[in-house]
């Protein structure tokens, strides 16, 4: 692709190279406001089929009858349309056993995706059997642990397996924030016999998933007792993602809305670093490696360069 | 008949044995002639002889056993010796030329008849000094002329080539019963060798031979002829990508005429050229640019128009072959929010090694970005509208709109070259969801009038189970036919989630918008319509507008089925793409040739296949086909006067095989271009039967199940390509002097000699013929054994008797 000039976009959006944002849309729905000079003149009208019986034409003013287009330009939205908005469930998997260790924590995920990207997830995460068919509602799937992961029931490994072969993502999360080997001991051993073609192996710094959103240099949690985070890859598509700091548990609060745990050592700000490394992880969940399109990687450098 | 009779040795000891076995035979004659001359008194001299005839005897038993001694008795004939004429009988000796600019020209095959006639006499006296005259004609190969024709000559000068070497090599290979070659004859024009390599071999041949090689040039330095010498291009090309042709032009006697050099593609003329013919003999480079503007197999031509008083045409074009294959197909993917639909289909297009994707998604809204930490370092760009929808919107094959809300991005103003890119052949999708068909960004006149459904009016997304119905059209169609196969149609395959009520377009009866996947509740309030799938080919270009945005519900459940081992979703979209695109492998049925190129006289292999809406094997399918010259190449397959394509050479109709296959051996075609045509019945019930064959190769015309190939006949070598005689002439010459014979010039005069440069006899054996052979071996026999015994055992008793052991 030809390299672009970047001005026009710049003075649009008035935010420079940071967002894909509709306010570009401000613009032109001031422009294209009727009796305004919006619409582009520069190229060819299209033809169109002399008027008679039966015969389609696109200018007849019935066929330009239309609604107009109720735009909010502060938000980008449109007033007064139910727009039935498609959400995305982050559904936390129930097991016997210590299966919610940090209660909220995709409810909170949930809400900041909301407030920062155009991801709608739904305000109340479900919660999933393996063996229920409800597994396969949606191809992300959030497991939480601490001390170990007790065996599934009959048909649940398979289901799971399964789950991931037809492209579904198993976000585990060790709750003991690296403290205990024990759950990430177990989930190693349920992916090896899940996806035995493919091993646990750490997620290398130039993965996508450090950049699906943000730039996050590290997978932050509760705790950052490891620098990175171990995954199950195949066909260069992550399977499962095993996250040892706790990623819910500095997502989680309490019922007045405040931090129900405390990040070590690192704090509140260690705490947004976890939600942002949460939002990627659902950036890559849904747009996969789409922030490795060479489009995105060059203008990328080019924006580090100008800095 | 006389016999000859020789003595033959069956092995032949090393020479280090053979000198030990010389010197003792040395050495035993020698003592037995001392013997012989110093004889003991007493010794009567018969005795002394017998003891010597017995050593020589002995000696001589020991020799035929040692090298195995033959007896060869002969029966043997004198016989003449012979003379083989040799007449060139390609195509380039059809051709005229003249000693100069002002006499009127003469075919070459004319002045060697002359000169055969004016040389009666010196055959009749090459007879008469015992010569068998062998006339033989040659051009690829050689054959003996019999009869009248070897009297005269006469006949047609027209094959593909001149192997003179080939012809002469026949000549090395030895042949008992005739009698010894003694010298050769060559007529020709020379254009016997096309390169240095040939040029090489014609001398080895020759010189193995071993004999005289007497030419006669019957050429002449004047010839008018423009021909395409030589065509360089690649067998294959990417559409929309230049390409570059390249052709040797090379004429005589028209230097500085003005001409223009044509291109055609399946006979229509691409580009032209202008140039001014070359001085004789100089090789004109004329180069055609062109981007072929759609994927398929054509036969190109570069050709020079026949020039006034021009020796022949038949040299005046060059066909080829060039497979447009597509480059990798270019699809813009664009988002408005991320979901699990855009993972699946993202997913799906970059597993394609074929597809190069580009996507933007839009990750967050205005709302977000004001709440958003100013210092949060984010990995997003901009959303290059411009360059996207107005710079580079031509360079997509497929533009997917996933969800995407046009208002509030800017892209509502771009309809306009949105629609038209469709319209000048370009790929639409516009995939629906909750913000697709709800700001009224697709209802602008410029792109509605072109979408299967009516987009005038808001369609907020209704959530719901739905399982669509599959339409009569759409059990036809590419993209949802394996949903007939699949016999339970939808109620097998998960539900869909949500649906846009968008209804069909009530004017889309000028651009065939098709409803595939209908609602299954039916019509709407309105009594319109409800499609789920719908497409529509507005001009060059073809649009499909899905109305949900959960397809992705095909791909992932509990219970998926697979059909023909592939997920629903892949059956769905990798349809949709290859129909988008035009894809000639979306079709079900393929037609291949196995060659591209074939030698006149090879067979040509064609090999149908038939496919299933899933694309695997069907068998049992009944196929019509058809094979027509493509009026190009060869002046005889020329169209009708009224411009009608003539009509097929061969038609007829194949069933496929348990593999979903039909095969069909074409033979005996003449030169020249051809299409292949095929059409795998269509589904019962649609209405229409099977049309008139339509042989137009234009790969657009042809419909879903028609396919067509193309492939070319063409002569073996490329005989008319040189026609100046100018180095025929020095190549005769100096085969003539290589070889001993002499070098004769018909427009010189020269005539055939009444004494013809011949080999010399060798020895005794030149002349006579073998008529039969017995060979007696001498050492094998218990008579050798007996001889060898009585004569040693002899000498030893005799020699004993007179007191000498």
């Amino acid at each position: 692709m030809r390299p672009v000039d970047l001005t026009r976009r710049t003075l649009l959006t008035g935010l420079g190279a940071a967002a894909l944002v509709p306010v570009a849309g401000l613009a032109r729905s001031v422009a294209s406001a009727p009796g305004g000079s919006g619409s582009r003149a520069s190229f060819d009208p299209i033809p169109a089929a002399p008027p008679g019986p039966g015969v389609f034409d696109p200018t007849t003013p019935d066929w330009d009858d239309h609604d107009p287009a109720p735009f909010d330009p502060f938000t980008g939205n449109l007033h007064g349309v139910d727009s039935s908005t498609i959400t995305i469930d982050l559904p936390q998997l129930r097991y016997e056993g210590n299966w919610n260790p940090r209660p909220g924590a995709m409810r909170v995920l949930a809400r900041e995706l909301r407030l920062r990207t155009r991801l709608e997830p739904a305000l109340e995460p479900g919660e999933v059997a393996a063996d229920a068919d409800a597994l396969f509602s949606t191809p992300f799937l959030y497991v939480a642990g601490e001390g170990e992961l007790p065996p599934l029931p009959p048909g649940g490994e398979e289901a799971l397996r399964r789950f991931i072969d037809l492209g579904g993502l198993i976000l585990f999360d060790a709750a003991d924030g690296g403290t205990d080997p024990g759950f990430v001991r177990d989930v190693k051993a349920l992916l090896q016999r899940i996806a035995p073609a493919s091993e646990v192996a750490p997620v290398g710094r130039d993965h996508v998933l450090y950049r699906s959103f943000y730039l996050v240099d590290a997978p932050m949690g509760r705790t950052r007792t490891h620098d990175h985070v171990l995954g199950v890859q195949d066909e260069g598509r992550l399977r499962a993602l095993v996250m040892r700091n706790d990623l819910g548990g500095a997502l989680a609060e309490t019922n007045d809305g405040l931090p129900a745990y405390p990040c070590t050592p690192g704090g509140n700000v260690q705490r947004e670093w976890a939600v942002r490394f949460g939002v990627n992880v659902l950036l890559y969940a849904t747009c996969t490696d789409y922030k490795a399109d060479r489009a995105h990687v060059e203008t990328l450098l080019r924006s580090r360069r100008w800095r | 008949m006389s016999e000859r009779i020789s003595l033959a040795a069956g092995y032949v000891p090393d020479p280090l044995l053979v000198s030990v076995l010389a010197c003792a035979l040395i050495l035993a004659v020698g003592e037995g002639l001392t013997a012989f001359r110093r004889r003991r008194p007493g010794v009567p001299r018969r005795i002394a002889a017998g003891l010597l005839a017995l050593r020589l005897l002995a000696l001589a038993s020991l020799l035929a056993v040692a090298f195995e001694l033959t007896l060869r008795i002969e029966q043997v004939t004198a016989s003449g010796r012979r003379l083989v004429v040799l007449v060139d009988r390609s195509a380039s000796m059809a051709l005229p030329d003249a000693p100069d600019e002002d006499t009127a020209p003469t075919t070459r095959h004319a002045r060697a008849i002359t000169a055969w006639q004016d040389g009666a006499d010196a055959r009749v006296g090459w007879r008469d000094d015992g010569l068998v005259v062998d006339v033989r004609g040659f051009h690829l190969h050689s054959q003996p002329f019999t009869g009248a024709l070897a009297d005269t000559l006469e006949g047609q000068s027209d094959g593909a080539g001149s192997d003179l070497a080939r012809a002469l090599s026949e000549l090395t290979q030895p042949e008992p019963d005739r009698a010894p070659l003694a010298g050769v004859v060559v007529i020709s024009d020379g254009l016997v060798a096309a390169d240095a390599a040939t040029e090489g071999r014609l001398d080895t041949v020759a010189a193995s031979l071993g004999v005289p090689i007497t030419t006669l040039f019957v050429g002449a330095p004047f010839i008018r002829d423009a021909s395409v010498a030589e065509v360089r291009a690649g067998e294959f090309a990417f559409v929309e990508n230049v390409t570059e042709f390249e052709a040797t032009i090379v004429a005589h006697g028209l230097a500085g005429a003005a001409t223009e050099v044509q291109l055609r593609r399946n006979g229509e003329v691409v580009a032209t050229e202008r140039l001014r013919l070359p001085a004789d003999g100089l090789p004109a480079v004329v180069r055609f640019e062109v981007a072929p503007d759609r994927v398929g197999q054509f036969v190109y031509e570069i050709a020079v128009p026949p020039q006034p008083g021009e020796a022949t045409s038949a040299n005046n074009t060059r066909a080829f072959v060039v497979k447009v294959l597509r480059d990798k197909v270019r699809v813009l993917h664009v988002a408005g929010r991320p979901d699990w639909d855009v993972r699946a289909l993202r997913t799906l297009l970059r597993r394609d090694p074929n597809v190069e994707l580009l996507s933007y998604y839009i990750l967050r809204g205005l709302d977000d970005i004001t709440r958003e930490d100013d210092t949060a370092p984010l990995s997003l760009i901009p959303f290059p509208t411009d360059e996207l929808f107005e710079e580079e919107l031509g360079s997509f094959d497929l533009v997917i709109l996933h969800n995407f809300d046009a208002v509030p991005h800017q892209v509502e103003q771009y309809l306009d070259n949105i629609a038209r890119y469709v319209e000048e052949g370009g790929a639409l999708v516009l995939i629906g969801g909750d913000l697709a068909f709800t700001d009224l960004g697709y209802g602008l006149p410029e792109l509605a009038g072109l979408l299967p459904v009516d987009t005038r009016r808001r369609s907020p997304l209704e959530h719901g189970a739905v399982r669509p119905i599959l339409t009569e059209a759409g059990r036809r169609h590419p993209i949802t036919a394996w949903l007939s196969a699949a016999h339970e149609g939808w109620s097998q395959l998960p539900p869909l989630d949500d649906h846009n009520p968008l209804p069909l377009n009530p004017r889309g009866d000028r651009i065939g918008a098709t409803s595939l996947l209908v609602h299954p509740d039916g019509a709407d309030e309105e009594g319109r319509e409800r499609p789920i799938l719908a497409v529509a080919e507005p001009g060059r270009g073809r649009i499909m507008v899905l109305a949900t945005g959960s397809t992705w519900r095909l791909g992932f459940a509990p219970d998926l089925p697979l059909i023909d081992g592939a997920r629903p979703y892949d059956l769905l979209w990798l349809g949709a793409v290859r129909w988008l695109l035009r894809d000639d492998t979306s079709g079900r049925l393929t037609l291949e040739t196995d060659r591209p190129r074939y030698l006149v006289g090879e067979t040509v292999e064609l090999l149908a296949t038939t496919w299933s809406a899933s694309y695997a094997p069907e068998p049992g399918i009944a196929v019509d086909w058809a094979l027509r010259p493509l009026a190009t190449m060869n002046p005889s397959q020329a169209p009708a006067p009224d411009g009608a394509a003539p009509k097929p050479l061969l038609e007829g109709q194949w069933t496929t095989d348990g593999l979903g296959r039909a095969r069909h051996t074409l033979e005996a075609l003449e030169v020249g271009a051809y299409v292949a045509w095929a059409r795998r019945e269509l589904a019962a019930g649609d209405g229409t039967g099977l049309a008139e064959p339509n042989l137009d190769p234009d790969v657009d015309a042809m419909g879903q199940h028609e396919v067509r190939r193309v492939f070319i006949v063409e002569p073996p070598g490329r005989e008319l390509s040189r026609v100046d005689a100018d180095p025929g002439l020095a190549r005769l010459a100096r085969l003539a002097e290589a070889t001993g014979g002499e070098a004769l010039v018909a427009i010189e005069g020269d005539t055939l000699p009444r004494r013809i440069a011949l080999r010399e006899p060798e020895d005794g054996r030149n002349g006579l013929r073998v008529d039969a052979r017995r060979d007696v071996p001498l050492w094998n026999g218990w008579m050798a054994l007996l001889l060898l015994l009585a004569s040693f055992g002899g000498e030893w008793l005799l020699r004993r008797r007179q007191g000498e052991v």
